[in-house]
């Protein structure tokens, strides 16, 4: 299977302020892939430059070998789009709405669109800027469905979301994805949500990607290890392979790529006196917090 | 496809495009009952000197009912695509960029073209109830560069109002009012006359002028 998205080099400022520099992201077909980070690491920015908005200031984009600077009507045809906020044509009701799209997608299926429908309780002529977040983000996920594209982009779907309609949207979503060997590119703010949906993950911080592999991967070989130091001056933060470590008082978390055997041995070889260590168990929220840092 | 713009757009000015309409209508109604009150009360005399020797257009009061227009059927066009930067997915949807904006400016220019027609149908035919038909194609020459700005003011808006930075919405704005300055300066009636054929040329030359703002957006202006 080849790379739905490939973005090469991927380098953009805003005015002096870097976003980042040489950033290569690729999306294999058929996988949904995560992009997590921080506010303000950029994760916006990329999907602006995918869908065109935005000029990257070196490097590139391809969206099915296309420049996502110049994407043709066909290609453009292939993408789902779904605008931070579930953005849509407020001014219309549902049936506008669907009237409306149905007319640029030659594969429209309207069948999905009018299931996800039939379970919000609106009226036929309500219009959209009178719905709550979750019905509108019902509204925006029932048009991506219809449409039936090939490539989903989704930027922070899940925002004020509540949790009933975030699960929702994923089982919907990955069920769909799944069956239908759709790719999707996705960013949420609730990290907690993106380990039922993804199969890739890339975590990005200020200026650099710190991970990038199948999400499997990096739940397994990215460890946290707690101790107690006996001597709370140890300095173990800029050991190379420690990726990030927090410490309150002498308790330690320390998060590594290495082995338990690793680390304790290194701690033995190293006169590093400490008690009470052990591998703690991490959701992907928490290993993205041990990975990213609290700030 | 372009059934589907001409839908949404629709959907977005029909109630602003039918409220002006009405509005002018009604103003050009009230411009005729004036013009009665003048023969009625004034006599036919003095009220044919105040027009043939005095300078009086009778109609002065439409002269900005177009460009109320335009700004209106402006704003209602493309202020919705702004809110929360929905133009995003009108550049999302399967067509060129350039082309969605046409077509959407296109359907703007038909209703408003198509609203002024009708004024200026009831401005004309109540016109020769009072006028002998020298006098109304004098009127229509005096009153056709008013309908020409209104266009402008609605070229202007969708500039302005499609620009990502405050600071160009202030520059374009000065620029839409030097050029609509053009065409409402003279109040000498018919003195528009031989100038009409190029400024119907200096409307179409911008009629195209959102496509630059639209450029801004796509290359990431904030």
């Amino acid at each position: 299977m080849g790379n739905v998205i490939e973005c090469n080099n991927l380098t953009h400022y805003y005015g002096k302020k870097m976003v980042y520099e040489n950033l290569n992201i690729h999306v294999r077909e058929g996988s949904i892939l995560g992009l997590l980070g921080k506010n303000g690491t950029g994760k916006t920015t990329t999907i602006n430059i995918l869908n065109g908005f935005l000029q990257p200031r070196s490097g590139e984009c391809l969206i099915y070998g296309e420049n996502s600077q110049h994407l043709p009507p066909a290609t453009k045809a292939r993408i789902g789009f779904l605008i931070e906020g579930h953005i849509q044509y407020a001014f219309m009701n549902i049936h506008q709405i669907e009237k409306f799209y149905s007319g640029f997608y030659p594969n429209w299926k309207p069948a999905p669109y009018w299931e996800l429908m039939s379970r919000l309780k609106v009226t036929p002529t309500q219009k959209i800027s009178t719905m709550s977040c979750g019905q509108r983000s019902q509204v925006a996920l029932g048009l991506i469905l219809a449409q039936n594209p090939d490539l989903l982009i989704l930027d922070d779907f899940s925002m004020g979301l509540d949790p009933g309609y975030r699960r929702l949207f994923i089982d919907y979503l990955r069920e769909y994805a799944k069956a239908e060997n759709k790719t999707i590119f996705t960013t949420s703010h609730i990290i907690q949500d993106m380990e039922r949906l993804i199969d890739d993950v890339l975590i990005m911080d200020y200026n650099r990607v710190l991970a990038q592999c199948p999400i499997s991967e990096f739940m397994t070989t990215f460890k946290r290890f707690d101790f107690e130091l006996e001597n709370d001056q140890v300095d173990l933060k800029n050991l190379k392979f420690v990726k990030n470590l927090e410490m309150v008082k002498n308790k330690v978390e320390l998060y590594t790529y290495e082995s338990k055997e690793f680390v304790q041995k290194f701690l033995e070889n190293n006169g590093v006196g400490h008690k009470g260590f052990n591998q703690v168990k991490m959701e992907l929220e928490d290993a993205f917090i041990g990975l990213t840092g609290k700030y | 496809m372009w059934k589907s713009i001409v839908y949404k757009e629709w959907l977005k000015i029909r109630w602003f495009l039918i409220g002006f309409t009405i509005l002018g209508i009604v103003g050009i109604g009230y411009l005729f009952l004036k013009v009665q009150h003048g023969f009625t009360f004034q006599g036919g005399t003095s009220f044919w000197y105040n027009i043939l020797f005095m300078g009086l257009q009778f109609f002065g009061f439409f002269k900005y009912f177009p460009l109320l227009g335009g700004l209106i059927i402006g704003v209602a066009q493309y202020f919705p695509e702004t809110i929360n930067k929905r133009i995003k997915l009108t550049f999302h949807l399967p067509l060129k960029e350039n082309n969605v904006l046409l077509i959407m400016h296109a359907i703007g220019v038909v209703c408003l073209v198509l609203s002024y027609m009708l004024l200026l149908g009831v401005f004309i035919t109540l016109s020769t109830i009072y006028f002998p038909s020298q006098m109304v194609f004098d009127s229509v020459v005096s009153v056709t560069p008013w309908f020409l700005a209104g266009l402008v003011a609605y070229f202007f808006v969708a500039l302005i109002v499609l620009e990502p930075v405050w600071m160009y919405r202030l520059l374009y704005a000065m620029v839409a009012g030097f050029f609509v300055n053009i065409y409402v300066k003279s109040p000498v009636i018919a003195a528009y006359g031989p100038a009409i054929p190029g400024l119907f040329v200096l409307t179409i030359l911008m009629s195209v002028v959102l496509l630059f703002s639209a450029y801004r957006f796509r290359k990431g202006e904030m």
